[in-house]
């Protein structure tokens, strides 16, 4: 099942320094709920994993981080991260792209353009789910993003290895995933 | 004619409630959920996530460590009894457990047994299972591409194609078509469906080491050839099976195959000598077992200017998922799909259909119909209003242009079917009258001036049930005739045991009344009893509405066996030659005297008490009835429906059906079926669909996607009824239960394409919701 799904939110910290976090894939894992970073395999790759709870369903997916293209000149960054879930189902892949642009207020505006492609268990709870879920995902991660972009730049680091932000819990994505479909089909 | 029995004998024909419904209202059914045995430990499976991956490993470590777990069965495991792979009903095999590779998400691959349900859910959620993921085929037409990947590495033929079947005569069909002044073509997709029975599948597996007896409680519309397969595929003497089929919470022929299910929980009862319960999970059964259709049909009609139809042909795609489980008699690979000539009299047909293998689950199914009946009634149903809406012809007086009429039956079809009976005009005359059809049109035409969409269509459909003859259909090699045995105790009442197995069909009230007509005995003090393989005599079971025509004649057969015996006895009491006697229900009256008589009770007496010399004692009688040839139920069904265009909500406001089935057993019965089947193609046509997206996930595999109807989607149902028997049934009866699902659907899909036609619409493939018609409507233009 792939889903394309575009988001646009703002930050109100200047363009170079959203820049630098957006452009380590560690430092953005952090801001994902249940996701790590695990390993770097090389300068492009990372090992990671992350967990993804709905209702009583949880998946552990294991895999790779890898930046496909980093444009420094144009601040764009496209990401490929693949993972299959530890107990085998299921397996996920996402290519993300993210785009900064410096606002006249001095803030920056990110813009981010995903496909995501499920397959398994997970996928056969079909769309209006899915990207329930990763609405609700997203949500935490902008919050999580803007919150570590404006600690200290050393605090930020600590925080990201000391405490990977935890995975959403089950019952709040299925009961909000539930009021966001009824709340579209009304 | 039948005679009328009265209401206290209740013979043919008396509306008498169901005699099952006391338990079943009451919560008192016996399901197989309901058997609990001593000891009894449960089955839970582990399925595939992916529609097409290569097997690495499967680790059981973690899962065996969790305390009330007993054993966990792999394919490996049961490759080594050689049970890893078991035949399907079709010259296919599928596999019980995976080994080497899965071919549909949902497959089984590994059986978790555990002290407790839960405990084996948990445990199979520990089972690790590596899997390396390949390119998945979803699209049938893509399936015999060259690049596409070839999915059953087991078969010898390297290619997805499974079989071409094609009948009828090509050269005669394409001349037709060379001179036709008209012709017509439908694209038309019989989506796959399931028939989601109430209950789901499942077993109770409990082998006796002391006795070696392997007793299988099951959900089974076939108990009896299912202990054959279970004996020939396990090896064990068919003598230590017995399989129980207790009450069934509906089939439509989801229940006819062996699932990898209950195979693994007869190895887990023989390896661990306890009894093994597995039920399935609703998705399980959406997901894995016996789907229905999934037919991609091209139909083409040649006729002249004047709408007379002279030859159809017709080209198929089936697509079977991963093996092919059909559930069809051996001679035809597409079932009865060449009844696509339905209730027109076509000169010429030819009919061609092609199966391939895709990455989904395997089928498919005869739901609620007789074996791909359904495909074909649609088929031809849409292609006549699609060529009526061509020639701007009313689809009411096309069809009674091109029917068969009533002076030609036995009417032989060009693709070779012999129809026993039929009056296709008088039944549509008499919806047509019940639905006013003519003020109908006016107000149509009325409503289009004001923009308003209405929609009236038809579908005259011709069904084809009762299978066999033995001559021309069998099941993996087992003749489709069906049995009945009747013993009448001394007493007067009876038991009654047959080969068929009601599945919520009323047969503990039907057969009771027939023999209440046949031998006057109160249906009310007849039991009848199916679906142990240990007490009943053997049976094809119950699917294609084949109990009335076969175990419904071989009950009749049996009766009058009875019959038979009861005027010797009669005679020995009378004192009196068998000549001199006549029968009238119940009872024996000597020819002239009606005053000496002898009632059915008295004989039965007699046969135990005081019976003559030289016969032998008792009052009963087994028959195996091999009917000449199915019957062919038919009708009209007319569906009025009224489109919002704001919304695209299409809302079924009057639904006539029409059917003829031959003599009645039992009418408030008869209605229920027609009500059920017409809500089930309800929601054929609007609502259900089993869909894959492009990597093989299914997109139907919960009732949240899958949608079922209730009381609020359902219309009033109006039905009526005419009455032409069949020919050589012994009582004049055809099938009915599967009318209403293979009629209706082409009776909502030409009523909604009728409410659009005026707008350039010829078709609209099923399910059809009101996403879609909203999308045709800002398509045409009509909302914005």
């Amino acid at each position: 099942m792939a889903l394309q799904i575009q988001k646009t939110f703002q930050v109100n910290e200047p363009l170079e320094k959203v820049w630098s976090f957006l452009s380590d894939p560690r430092k953005v894992a952090a801001c994902v709920p249940g996701a790590q970073i695990t390993e770097q395999v090389d300068e492009k790759t990372y090992k990671g994993a992350i967990s993804v709870k709905v209702g009583p369903s949880v998946t552990d997916y294991k895999g790779e981080v890898q930046i496909v293209r980093l444009d420094n000149q144009n601040h764009e960054i496209e990401i490929l991260g693949k993972g299959q879930d530890v107990r085998g189902r299921g397996s996920a892949s996402m290519k993300m792209t993210g785009k900064l642009r410096a606002l006249d207020s001095g803030g920056t505006e990110v813009t981010s353009s995903s496909e995501l492609n499920v397959i398994g268990m997970l996928a056969q709870m079909g769309s209006r789910v899915i990207s329930e879920v990763s609405n609700i995902m997203f949500g935490e991660f902008v919050k999580n993003f803007q919150a570590r972009l404006a600690q200290p730049e050393g605090a930020a680091d600590a925080a990201a290895q000391a405490a990977p932000a935890k995975p959403i819990s089950a019952t709040s994505v299925a009961w909000q995933a539930a009021k966001g479909v009824f709340r579209r089909d009304s | 004619m039948i005679t009328k029995t009265t209401p206290e004998v209740g013979g043919m024909g008396h509306p008498i409630k169901r005699k099952e419904d006391a338990r079943f209202l009451q919560g008192k059914g016996n399901y197989v959920d309901d058997v609990h045995l001593p000891g009894m430990v449960y089955g839970h499976m582990v399925r595939s996530p992916y529609a097409h991956a290569r097997l690495k490993s499967i680790n059981t470590e973690k899962a065996k460590q969790l305390p009330g777990v007993l054993a966990i069965i792999t394919g490996e495991d049961l490759a080594k009894a050689n049970l890893a792979w078991m035949p399907t009903l079709f010259f296919d095999k599928q596999m019980v457990l995976a080994t080497g590779k899965v071919l549909f998400q949902a497959q089984e691959v590994a059986f978790v047994v555990a002290e407790d349900q839960y405990t084996a859910a948990d445990a199979a959620e520990l089972v690790e299972v590596e899997y390396e993921e390949l390119p998945v085929l979803v699209d049938p037409y893509k399936a015999t591409d060259p690049d596409a990947p070839i999915l059953r590495e087991d078969r010898e033929e390297k290619s997805n194609h499974i079989f071409h079947w094609e009948v009828g005569d090509r050269a005669a069909t394409e001349k037709d078509f060379q001179n036709a002044a008209v012709k017509a073509t439908v694209h038309a997709i019989s989506q796959r469906c399931h028939p989601a029975p109430l209950e789901t599948c499942g077993c109770v597996a409990d082998y006796n080491k002391a006795t070696e007896k392997l007793t299988i409680y099951l959900t089974s519309q076939a108990p009896h050839a299912h202990r054959t397969l279970f004996s020939i595929v396990g090896g064990i003497p068919e003598q230590n099976i017995r399989v129980i089929s207790p009450d069934i919470g509906g089939g439509f022929g989801n229940k006819v195959p062996i699932y990898p299910g209950y195979v693994c929980a007869v190895v887990a009862s023989l390896t661990l000598g306890v009894p093994v319960k597995w039920i399935e999970t609703r998705s399980e059964n959406l997901q894995s077992t016996g789907f229905a259709r999934d037919y991609h049909m091209t139909a083409e009609i040649a006729a002249d200017q004047n709408g007379k139809v002279k030859a159809l042909r017709v080209k198929t795609l089936a697509d079977h998922g991963a093996f092919n489980a059909a559930a069809q008699p051996t001679k035809f690979p597409a079932g009865l799909f060449s009844v696509c000539t339905g209730s027109y009299d076509f000169a010429n047909s030819f009919c061609e259909v092609d199966g391939v293998y895709t990455n989904k689950a395997p089928g498919g199914i005869a739901y609620r119909c007789s074996f791909r009946i359904t495909e074909a009634a649609y088929l031809i149903e849409r292609a006549i209003d699609v060529l009526a809406a061509q020639l701007k012809m009313d689809p009411a007086e096309f069809r009674r242009k091109n029917f068969i009429q009533p002076d030609q039956f036995p009417y032989k079809t060009p693709l070779g079917w012999t129809y026993d009976s039929g009056n296709y005009e008088g039944a549509m005359n008499k919806a047509l009258e019940m639905v006013g059809y003519k003020e109908l049109r006016k107000e149509q035409e009325e409503k289009r001036k004001k923009g308003e969409l209405m929609g009236i269509g038809i579908s005259s459909f011709t069904e084809a049930v009762g299978a066999g003859p033995a001559h021309t259909f069998d099941i993996a090699g087992i003749k489709m005739f069906d049995s009945a045995e009747i013993r009448v105790h001394p007493t007067g009442k009876a038991i009654c045991r047959m080969g068929t197995k009601s599945q919520g069909q009323g047969h503990e009230t039907t057969y009771a009344q027939i023999v209440a007509q046949e031998l006057g005995i109160p249906a009310s003090d007849v039991i009848i009893e199916e679906g142990d393989t240990d007490t009943a005599p053997y049976g094809l079971g119950t699917y294609a509405s084949r109990s009335t025509p076969t175990s419904g004649a071989a009950t009749a057969m049996a009766a009058r066996k009875i019959r038979d015996k009861a005027k010797k006895i009669a005679a020995h009491l009378l004192e009196c030659s068998e000549e001199d006697l006549e029968w009238e229900t119940g009872k024996f009256f000597v020819k002239g005297a009606p005053s000496k008589s002898k009632t059915i009770q008295e004989i039965a007496f007699a046969a135990y008490t005081n019976f003559p010399e030289g016969l032998e004692a008792g009052l009963e009688a087994v028959n195996y009835y091999d009917p000449p040839n199915l019957t062919f139920p038919f009708g009209t069904y007319i569906c009025v429906t009224d489109i919002d265009k704001g919304t695209g909500e299409i809302k079924v406001r009057r639904f006539v059906a029409v059917d003829d089935c031959g003599n009645v057993i039992n009418p408030m019965i008869v209605e229920g079926q027609i009500h059920g089947g017409l809500t089930e193609g309800l929601a054929i046509a609007f609502m259900q669909m089993i869909g894959y997206d492009e990597n093989g996930n299914v997109q139907g595999g919960t009732f949240m996607d899958y949608l079922i109807p209730t009381a609020v989607e359902t219309p009033h149902w109006e039905t009526g009824s005419t009455c032409t028997p069949s020919p050589h049934h012994p009582f004049g009866a055809k099938g009915v239960g599967e009318s209403p699902n293979v009629g209706s659907p082409a009776a909502f899909v030409n009523s909604v394409v009728d409410a659009l036609s005026h707008l350039g619409v010829k078709h609209i493939d099923m399910p059809i919701t009101p996403w879609k018609v909203w999308n045709i409507l800002k398509e045409k233009g009509v909302v914005s």
